[in-house]
């Protein structure tokens, strides 16, 4: 099945972000469009800056745009209340950092479980959380503590945190940028997994070109919007007809 | 880069603290709160711990004053000057129940005291002294405040045509102020009465008779030989009594019960508290910056250079944040104060607190100061990679960890608090300590008051188990026991006495015809109850004041001046007259004086009316009076006191708070990337407030029940010690008091929690994503 038929994720239209005021403001977005779909890897690359991470902080309701309009899994983000923002990151929404962000007082496993224990997630949460540990290779070291793991470990238990809600969208910001090489790979292995096999959408950041090449598409941030990179073809094409 | 010129130096720090405005205002705040405390304890304590010398001071209070009847001037001055040891004497005449008034109020209680040439004895604190002229008048300052005359005002004064007009108002602190003495005390020129009205006793002796005289020695220390002459050489003046500076500073810690004690013990423990609470505090914002000092080290600052800085910036932040904490307690406690020490004719001290409250500005700096440079040296003194680390928690795992496998997995957001502020154990043992501190003087303070009142009220807790007394020249005890509702009835005989060997000291002695404790039980320290009318049981305070044990012997001189001897058998812990008094059986004193006339001790059936008794007793014509706790006629004072305690309390009360919200910040400050986390998951504000409110319930569970113990074990005792030894101080807080610290910590906590998750949940998630 194409990419191209599935159905779509994420619509954001003439995205607007200013930081500052008066004579400090900077334009960080300028009218960026962005369409993803269910399944979809889409990379984001750019230069420091250039405003990839406020675009996925838009997309995750972590901010809210200046103009423009965001639909999320069919829901309207720009003008929703913060009530509305908080039930949406919580059922909608996983988030995968640079630096991992893992409670340091919990264990690998209790990380995983956290939205679900703490926010009285679906009653399948902690189900699937052991499920995400065995599948990531993670149940050796499920109850060691954030700071006695490797950063590849902890990236995955970040990872299966943020998959533990069952989201439709997965957002990460430079998920690799804190890792070795190999680490990193098994990393954006899982994040293509994650697309391809569970059908979710996944929105990568990155200045990483190597793991800009797992993405379905590539695009460019410069100038506040977002085109598609050149001379980069999409792979997932590449991937989906071969699948197909 | 540490020695940089000052100038360069101060507008760095300056520009540091800008950049942390809220960390720093977090940190003065803290400041603000303590140095209130301990500027209202030291106004408070500075001012009644010194107030009597003060005021004996100013108004120049003689060595020893004494009373007899009255008497022509010239006998006694002339018996008088034969005394070694003599710098001065003044006689007056003192005139009781003489009808004053101004404008609507009136009262036939004033006491006269007319004074010739020679040294006062009291201080001018408004207006002027009295000149020879017959129609001036001087006021007690407790008169001039409870009927608000000024100087100029008109005083009628009974006996003087057209009253006199007010030059001057007064203070001696040779006894209590009106409202709390029966009678308001005015001074009238004794050579002015004579110009205008010839003899104003009417006692025909052909000049005024004197009645008392103020006498100033040479030597204090000599003052027992001067007493022991004096008492040779008065054959002929009789009921003579001496009271000494000492004992009327002992009559008046009577009048102002034990709280004076129990206040300036107070200061103390609040002042222990203050410094504990900067200490905390400060070392809480060097642990803030770990990894400040860490980048500091790394670019090249010495250690030394770290720890100046450091304790440089807490300088500027301590010096107007102490400033403006001390103003405060000041103005908080010096109202109440003011009216205390007002109230036991006392002077504040006015300037004098000045170089006191400087000396607390300088060490509270200096603590502040102390308590950031020493962890910042430490610090500094650790690799700057270590200290980097050091500044994140799972940087110091260990800690973490081992406090993470030890506690329950977290069951929601709450347990997440739980664990995130167990995690800083430093940090929480000091908060729970400044908490637990504050928790228990809060108890004390209520504890305090609550003691005041039953002191007031409750007979009992004087060991009194009677419930009335009554007049027993009109009737007899046989047919008091008649009336319904009375389960017993004694004769009770009380008379002020002093000791034979040392004149100065004052005692009551106290009989009842058999078992005095039927009556009155103050508990057993030492010995045993007495069983005949040569032996006694005396108090604590007496026994200490005088030196005596079980075995010894009381000499005492009565009234009469006949003296009798007792033979002590039992120390008692009694609260009343600080503790001096002797119990005995009668025998022996009717029969060194028989005119003590006694009054019946009633003691009521359990559930009788006492109304009802007091009715019948009134109509056998016995003047019922209900048996009275310390200070039952002292009423306004004992409010006085309860709202200068309720005050402290409420002081210690928003140290709490600070405490809890501090210690919150801090959390929420350091954590705000697991907070930004756990929002970026989706929680929601009501999951934040459940995160901070475990927190602060962790410290709160270490707190009270510790505050309690403190208060319990070491406080209470400790502060009944301090105030009187002599005495058993009911002080553990009750049920009530419990409850409601409680339910003030309680509250206390969900103010703080509500505070600062409020904040926290304002905070983008972004910026905390970023930062923390």
């Amino acid at each position: 099945m194409s990419i191209l038929s599935r159905v779509t994720v994420v619509s954001a239209r003439g995205l607007v972000k200013t930081f500052g005021r008066g004579r400090a403001a900077r334009r960080v977005l300028d009218g960026a469009d962005l369409d993803v779909a269910a399944g979809e890897i889409v990379a984001v690359l750019g230069r420091s800056g250039s405003g990839k991470s406020t675009l996925l902080h838009l997309l995750g309701a972590l901010d809210r745009p200046d103009g423009g309009t965001i639909s999320v899994a069919g829901r309207r983000l720009e003008r929703a209340g913060e009530r509305a923002l908080t039930d949406f990151r919580r059922r909608h929404v996983g988030f995968v950092f640079q630096f991992f962000h893992l409670v340091p007082e919990l264990s690998g496993e209790e990380n995983v479980l956290l939205p679900g224990r703490l926010l009285g997630g679906e009653a399948g949460a902690a189900r699937r959380g052991r499920e995400l540990v065995e599948r990531l290779g993670l149940e050796e070291v499920a109850g060691a503590l954030p700071h006695t793991l490797s950063g590849g470990e902890q990236q995955r238990f970040a990872i299966a945190r943020a998959l533990v809600n069952d989201p439709e969208l997965v957002l990460a910001d430079e998920p690799t940028g804190n890792l070795d090489a190999e680490s990193g790979a098994v990393v954006l292995q899982l994040l293509r997994e994650i697309a391809a096999r569970d059908g979710r959408a996944v929105v990568l950041v990155t200045h990483d070109r190597d793991a800009a090449a797992i993405a379905d598409r590539v695009l460019w941030m410069g100038g506040g919007r977002l085109d598609p990179e050149r001379g980069s073809p999409p792979r997932a094409l590449r991937v989906g007809a071969g699948a197909a | 880069m540490s020695n940089r010129p000052g100038a360069a130096y101060l507008t760095g720090a300056l520009a540091r603290l800008r950049v942390r405005r809220g960390r720093g205002l977090l940190a003065a705040l803290g400041i603000v709160a303590a140095a209130a405390m301990l500027g209202a304890a030291v106004t408070v304590g500075y001012g009644l711990a010194t107030g009597f010398e003060r005021t004996a001071e100013r108004a120049d209070l003689p060595d020893v004053i004494a009373r007899f009847d009255e008497e022509r001037p010239a006998r006694v001055d002339e018996r008088v000057r034969a005394l070694p040891n003599l710098e001065a004497v003044s006689l007056r005449l003192e005139i009781r129940d003489v009808p004053i008034g101004a404008g609507s109020r009136y009262t036939g209680d004033g006491v006269a005291q007319v004074v010739r040439e020679g040294r006062r004895g009291y201080a001018i604190v408004e207006g002027r002294d009295l000149r020879p002229r017959g129609d001036e008048v001087v006021v007690e300052s407790g008169l001039a405040r409870e009927w608000s005359l000024e100087v100029g005002d008109r005083l009628e004064v009974g006996g003087l045509d057209g009253g006199a007009r007010v030059v001057g108002v007064a203070v001696s602190p040779d006894n209590v102020a009106y409202p709390l003495a029966a009678g308001p005390r005015f001074y009238l020129s004794n050579e002015g009465l004579l110009a205008r009205y010839g003899d104003p006793s009417g006692a025909g002796f052909g000049e005024p008779p004197v009645n008392s005289l103020l006498l100033w020695t040479r030597d204090p220390d000599r003052l027992e030989e001067t007493l022991t002459q004096a008492r040779a050489v008065s054959y002929g003046i009789t009921d003579l009594r001496f009271i000494t500076r000492s004992g009327v500073q002992v009559l008046i810690d009577q009048a102002a019960g034990i709280v004076v004690a129990l206040l300036v013990a107070f200061s103390l423990v609040a002042l222990t508290s203050a410094v504990l609470m900067l200490a905390a505090s400060a070392r809480a914002d060097v642990e803030r910056r770990l990894s400040t000092i860490g980048v500091m080290r790394a670019v090249g600052f010495s250690r030394r250079g770290v720890a100046v800085r450091h304790a440089g910036e807490a300088a500027l932040v301590a010096l107007p944040a102490a400033t403006l904490g001390l103003a405060i307690g000041w103005l908080i406690a010096a109202g109440p104060s003011a009216d205390l020490l007002g109230a036991i004719n006392q002077l504040g001290p006015g300037l004098a607190l000045l170089p006191l409250l400087g000396a607390c500005l300088a060490g509270i700096v200096a603590v502040v100061c102390a308590a950031t440079a020493w962890p910042a040296w430490r610090a500094a003194g650790r690799a700057p990679a270590e200290t980097l680390r050091g500044a994140e928690l799972r940087g110091r795992g260990s800690g973490a960890g081992r406090f993470s496998l030890r506690l329950p997995a977290p069951r929601g957001a709450f347990g997440l608090g739980v664990r995130i502020v167990a995690a800083r154990r430093v940090r929480l043992t000091a908060t729970a300590a400044v908490l637990a501190v504050a928790t228990a003087v809060v108890l004390l303070m209520l504890a305090l008051a609550a003691l005041l009142e039953r002191l007031a009220e409750d007979p009992g807790t004087l060991g009194k188990r009677y419930e009335l007394t009554a007049d027993a020249s009109s009737t007899s005890a046989r047919e008091v026991r008649a009336l319904p509702g009375v389960e017993s009835v004694s004769p009770r005989y009380a008379v002020e006495a002093t000791d034979s060997f040392r004149l100065g000291e004052n005692l009551q002695v106290i009989a009842f015809p058999g078992d005095h404790t039927r009556f009155e039980a103050p508990p057993l320290a030492e010995g045993r109850r007495l069983r005949s009318s040569a032996e006694a049981e005396i108090g604590v305070g007496l026994a200490q004041a005088l030196g005596l044990g079980v075995g010894a012997t009381l000499a005492t001189q009565l009234p009469s001046g006949e003296e009798t001897r007792f033979r002590v058998v039992g120390l008692v812990r009694a609260l009343e007259k600080d503790g001096r008094v002797a119990y005995t059986r009668p025998r022996r004193l009717l029969a060194a004086d028989p005119s003590i006339e006694p009054e019946l001790a009633v003691r009521l059936e359990a559930g009788a009316d006492r109304a009802v008794v007091e009715r019948g007793l009134a109509a056998a014509g016995a003047l019922p009076q209900v048996t009275g706790g310390a200070s039952t006629s002292n009423r306004s004072f004992l409010a006085l006191l309860a709202t200068l305690l309720r005050a402290v309390a409420l002081v210690n009360g928003l140290v709490c708070l600070y405490a809890l919200v501090q210690s919150l910040s801090l959390t929420a400050i350091e954590r705000r990337g697991t907070v930004a986390t756990l929002r970026a998951c989706g929680a929601g504000r009501a999951h934040v407030v459940l995160v901070l409110a475990g927190a602060a319930a962790v410290v709160v569970a270490l707190a009270a029940p510790f505050g309690w113990a403190l208060e319990r074990f070491a406080l209470a005792p400790a502060v009944a010690g301090l105030a009187a030894d002599y005495a058993e101080l009911p002080l553990g807080a009750g049920g009530g008091e419990l409850a409601l610290v409680g339910l003030g910590v309680v509250l206390v906590a969900g103010a703080a929690t509500a505070l600062v998750a409020r904040r926290a949940a304002r905070e983008p998630i972004v910026r905390g994503l970023r930062e923390g």
